[in-house]
């Protein structure tokens, strides 16, 4: 697990109750905005179809790391928290290293002690849709050809 | 203003809140989809009823039992004569679900907050994160309106046989039997799509206006009876996916319109699209 996100899980993991509501609402508060050139492509093909409230997200390759970005409304503060803690945690890992993140990251961090589980079902559509988002994006450079300074297979 | 509703003390307007929320006879309560809603900022003085975690069973599919309840109501400061103001996100619904779960139990005097949540924050009303301890009361529950607000599957089956109105309040594709659950929300809980045999589509939404509020008795009408054909003398039985969306609906029959006979089908379309041999419709 990347070190970002692992401190994450220990901080929240040994949160009680209260503090984890807390932490929680401070990422969501905390979520940097999308840079003006994603902001304007705020539409279906960005979208987590799996989540109840407007989730938008945004993978980029940069060499073997991954830069995530992301939006979600502040109504909607679980979400976005949750969100928030994928973009802290998750950016400029490898895209191997999202790819192994498992689902009960989600209990680790103890959210459904928090949320009930009912609510945290549509958290595991955004991590889903995370990794999708990944191995598309490598798909993508990869039938692009070589990335440059590579040495192409023969 | 138009035709009254047919019990408007029932509904409270934001300003009646404000002036309202240090009187030691009224209590506000919270109740939202999003549980760290109440936790970002609440209306001064409010509580937080969860409708899962505090007024759901946690092992058994069903609400939790009185003397549970008068628990919750006692560390609220709820007394049995305390007028209780629901208010939430989403339009209300979840308010709306824990009003109808009060009138379970048999609280008298329940009340929403026109507009909701969105509405006090669009209007910038005050806002606190403090969370107020109240003096504990002893609250009794004094026998509930269960047999006249909740009914239960089998008679749902008989109801549906006989013809008589039932009201589906689900999104047009979960009506249809396309989707399980609101379109982009995780498709999951039931095993058939479709509806109960003679429901009408009129999904909740359809009550409310974009700022939250009411729609007015005019427009209620239009739709329940214009459209629907409902008469007011009618034995209605609404449901949802689990309850929720359909205790607004509910609301809105039996105080905004005063239908005497409306009853919410909890176990809704989580439980008859699971269920064995029952007879299921698709499509329009």
């Amino acid at each position: 697990m990347p070190a970002a996100l692992d401190a994450i899980v220990s901080e929240l993991g040994e949160a009680d109750r209260q503090e984890r509501i807390e932490l929680l609402i401070d990422f969501a508060k905390n979520l940097p905005p999308l840079p003006d050139r994603l902001a304007e492509h705020k539409d279906a093909a960005h979208r987590v179809e799996a989540s109840p409230s407007p989730v938008f997200l945004f993978v980029e390759l940069e060499d073997d790391r991954v830069a995530i970005h992301a939006d979600a409304p502040i109504e909607a503060p679980t979400v976005r928290g949750f969100v928030a803690i994928l973009v802290e945690g998750l950016s400029g890992a490898s895209v191997e290293e999202i790819l192994q993140v498992r689902d009960n990251l989600i209990e680790n961090i103890g959210l459904p002690e928090i949320l009930g589980m009912l609510r945290v079902r549509g958290l595991t559509g955004v991590l889903r849709r995370l990794k999708a988002e990944v191995t598309r994006a490598v798909m993508a450079r990869a039938s692009a050809g070589p990335a440059p300074g590579t040495q192409p297979t023969v | 203003m138009g035709e009254p509703y047919v019990h408007p003390e029932v509904l409270v307007s934001a300003d009646w809140v404000e002036q309202h929320r240090n009187d030691p006879k009224v209590r506000i309560v919270e109740s939202d989809e999003d549980v760290l809603l109440y936790d970002m900022g609440h209306i001064p003085g409010a509580v937080k009823i969860d409708w899962q975690g505090d007024l759901q069973d946690q092992i058994v599919r069903d609400y939790i039992n009185a003397e549970k309840f008068a628990e919750i109501c006692s560390r609220s400061g709820i007394a049995n004569d305390t007028t209780v103001v629901f208010y939430g996100d989403k339009s209300n619904w979840w308010a709306c679900y824990a009003f109808w779960a009060f009138k379970l139990f048999g609280h008298k005097d329940c009340r929403v907050m026109n507009g909701g949540r969105k509405l006090w924050i669009d209007q910038n009303r005050p806002l606190s994160t403090e969370v107020p301890q109240y003096p504990h009361t002893q609250y009794k529950v004094e026998g509930g309106h269960e047999a006249e607000i909740r009914v239960f599957r089998d008679v749902v089956l008989e109801h549906s046989r006989a013809g008589k109105p039932l009201l589906d309040v689900r999104s047009p594709k979960e009506f249809t039997g396309e989707k399980l659950h609101m379109e982009d929300y995780p498709q999951e809980g039931s095993l058939r799509g479709g509806h109960i045999p003679g429901a009408v589509s009129v999904p909740w939404s359809r009550a409310v206006n974009d700022d939250g509020t009411f729609k007015s008795t005019e427009e209620l009408k239009a739709i329940y009876e214009g459209e629907v054909g409902l008469k007011s003398t009618d034995d209605v039985i609404a449901y949802c996916r689990i309850g929720e969306r359909s205790s607004l609906t509910w609301f809105v029959l039996t105080y905004l319109l005063g239908y005497p006979k409306v009853r919410n089908y909890d176990g809704s379309w989580c439980e008859w699209g699971n269920l064995v041999r029952v007879p299921i419709a698709k499509g329009a």
